[in-house]
């Protein structure tokens, strides 16, 4: 998994693409008009992370010390051709894919974490806090958090408290404390389980509690996805793509990737923006943001504490059927990532569970690599996609954003 | 304006004229002034009770005959659906151009047409830019219009996030080559003014800082904080 060789595929700088969007970004807007919530995320966010989300600059330079830390946890991780499944599939193309499951904590999760903690560290903040919904990004946060020498907190959706015990004890392993979501830790917490004492919680009410404790206890939040900067720090997934697939003579047809809240197919694909690459980014069928979901400003937090941000979104109080893949579970979908949905430049997919347990079985079977259920969801696109005789002889690219190896009990005997 | 009411809103506008300054940016009041700040939006629910296109032009009279060249701020929410009438009405102002700080971001499809309407009538579309504002959006817009430049410093007005200044000058100035460039949003000190000019800034706008003085009537507050303000603009 660690190979020093390799350690110049790691990029020197993350890529912002908001210089480069067809039309500019729509701004936040504060949810109540007596109060910024933008003003607020001076008090929430590390200052370094709040100056990397509304930047003009294209370019940021990643500290060395970030670097080295990318190095330890795994990266580059590897981009690997999948022979077995073209073999299965019949395709007469190539597929590749980046497999972000490589690192230690498992998933994508760890490229953001790592420099938001670092940051936080950097600037004396003791302690973070995070909510987390399948418990990579929680897994992701105690990780960053204890390699920077601080603690952390993690707020974790109650079905997955539930369902993951594992996800709650590798958190316990790297240090943290973790609740389960809806808690008693907040008001707002509170406030719902006094309607629902088994209300099964929400990514948007585990950020909302989350948000709400960096608040009372005056430490840092740190940001799992949807903002821009933690695209651009996941845009380290991309950029290797790019400079592996240059390093092996290939060009990229087709990119597929899976969304939750967008930030591994966002840093996955925006490297290759400027490319003539088909982009196809995988929602779930049981959380249809793309074909369901309004394109308007909403709240990225259930209680509304962050600022709105225009994006696909079903609805900050939308509750999804329980399904495996909590990572998909979010109501919203990244800001430039939306953006580029509507202009036509991004396609879209949505698939359900059964397909993407089928896809989940034939990428175990023929790769080896157990995948996340998130990221099956984008395997499930791909099979699809090469099913197509149209599509025969093109080279496709998928990202396989974690490991599924904590998530077996998704398969039935 | 007129915030809070004509008669203090006037007095107001009478020490400012007294003093060093280029431009007057007049904000008309309008129900969803989603860009700015809670000080600035405070202040637009109360002035749309005092305003009328016949005091605008009273007050802008007044500036022009002081020297000054005035300007509007205002949401293209407040007109798109009567731009003839509401441009007439700038230029009869004897406005010299408008700024409309949501025109690129909620109504991008309109900013060819919008920026005839007022060329027809031979008044400024003043570009709004901020730091999410593509490069080659600020290209076209560019080609669209001519004047000056205004460039958010911040994501809306009266709120301070933090920024690099010299690398969001020098991305800007970069693309605009020599036209001028004036940066509003946030600006209440004389080291953010100063650092401003200091990477190739033209000029800054301010409005939230001096709200305050307004509110609680204080003239000599009011006074200092524009000269505290101008110690960076012209030291």
């Amino acid at each position: 998994m660690y190979s020093e060789q390799n350690v110049d595929i790691i990029p020197e700088k993350w890529y912002n693409i908001v210089p480069d969007l067809p039309e500019p970004l729509p701004p936040p807007r504060d949810h109540d008009p007596e109060n910024s919530s933008i003003d607020l995320l001076n008090r929430i966010l590390p200052k370094e992370v709040l100056r990397q989300e509304f930047t003009s600059s294209r370019y940021e330079q990643i500290p060395q010390e970030v670097i080295e830390q990318y190095m330890q946890i795994g990266r580059p991780t590897p981009l690997i051709r999948a022979k077995n499944l073209e073999k299965f599939l019949k395709f007469n193309g190539k597929i590749f894919f980046k497999y972000e499951g490589a690192t230690v904590t498992g998933s994508h999760k760890i490229n953001t974490a790592l420099p938001q903690a670092y940051y936080a560290a950097n600037e004396g903040v003791q302690e973070v806090v995070t909510e987390t919904g399948a418990g990579q990004w929680g897994t992701a946060t105690a990780l960053a958090a204890t390699l920077n020498g601080i603690k952390s907190t993690v707020f974790m959706v109650k079905v997955s408290y539930e369902q993951k015990p594992l996800r709650k004890k590798i958190m316990n392993l790297y240090g943290a404390q973790v609740y389960a979501s809806p808690s008693n830790m907040t008001d707002f917490g509170k406030k719902i389980l006094a309607k629902d004492p088994d209300h099964p919680g929400t990514l948007g009410i585990a950020i909302s509690e989350a948000v709400q404790y960096s608040l009372d206890h005056d430490m840092r939040y740190l940001l799992g996805s949807v903002e821009n900067c933690v695209i651009t720090h996941q845009t380290v997934i991309g950029q290797e793509t790019v400079k592996q697939l240059e390093t092996i003579g290939e060009k990229a047809d087709t990119l597929i990737g899976c969304v939750g809240g967008g930030s591994n197919f966002s840093g996955f694909t925006f490297p290759f923006i400027k490319t003539d690459a088909e982009m196809i980014a995988t929602a779930a069928s049981e959380v249809p943001k793309f074909s369901r979901g309004k394109y308007a400003y909403d709240m990225i937090d259930t209680a509304g504490i962050l600022p709105e941000l225009k994006m696909f979104s079903l609805g900050a109080d939308f509750v999804p059927k329980s399904i495996y893949a909590g990572g998909l579970r979010y109501h919203g979908a990244a800001p430039a990532l939306s953006l580029l949905i509507r202009k036509g430049r991004i396609k879209t997919d949505e698939v359900g569970e059964s397909q993407s347990l089928e896809a989940f079985k034939i990428f175990s079977k023929t790769q080896g690599i157990v995948p996340a259920p998130e990221s099956s969801h984008a395997i499930a696109t791909a099979i699809n996609y090469c099913r197509n005789p149209a599509n025969q002889g093109k080279t496709v690219v998928i990202n396989v954003s974690g490991h599924g190896l904590l998530d077996l009990s998704f398969v039935r005997d | 304006m007129p915030y809070p009411d004509r008669e203090t809103f006037q007095s107001f506008l009478d020490d400012l004229l007294g003093m060093r300054f280029d431009y007057l940016e007049i904000g008309i009041p309008t129900e969803k002034p989603y860009y700015d700040g809670p000080v600035i939006r405070r202040t637009h629910r109360k002035a749309m009770e005092g305003f009328s296109f016949q005091y605008l032009k009273e007050v802008v009279n007044i500036s022009v005959s002081r020297g000054k060249k005035n300007y509007a701020l205002v949401y293209y929410n407040h007109f798109h659906e009567s731009v003839d009438e509401f441009l007439d009405n700038i230029r009869d102002s004897g406005l010299d151009g408008a700024i409309v700080p949501d025109l690129l971001t909620d109504y991008y499809d309109e900013r060819e047409y919008l920026s005839e309407q007022f060329r027809k009538r031979k008044i400024s579309l003043i570009p709004f830019f901020t730091s999410s504002t593509p490069d080659r959006v600020i290209i076209e817009m560019l080609d669209l219009t001519d004047g000056w430049i205004y460039h958010g410093l911040q994501p809306s007005t009266g709120i301070r996030v933090p920024v690099s200044i010299d690398k969001m000058v020098a991305r800007i100035r970069s693309l605009c080559g020599n036209r001028e460039i004036i940066f509003g949003f946030g600006i209440n000190s004389a080291e953010t003014i100063s650092d401003l000019k200091r990477y190739g800034a033209d000029g800054i706008a301010v409005g939230s800082s001096l709200v305050p003085y307004i509110e609680s009537n204080d003239h000599k507050g009011f006074s200092s904080e524009v000269r505290m303000l101008q110690g960076g603009v012209y030291d």
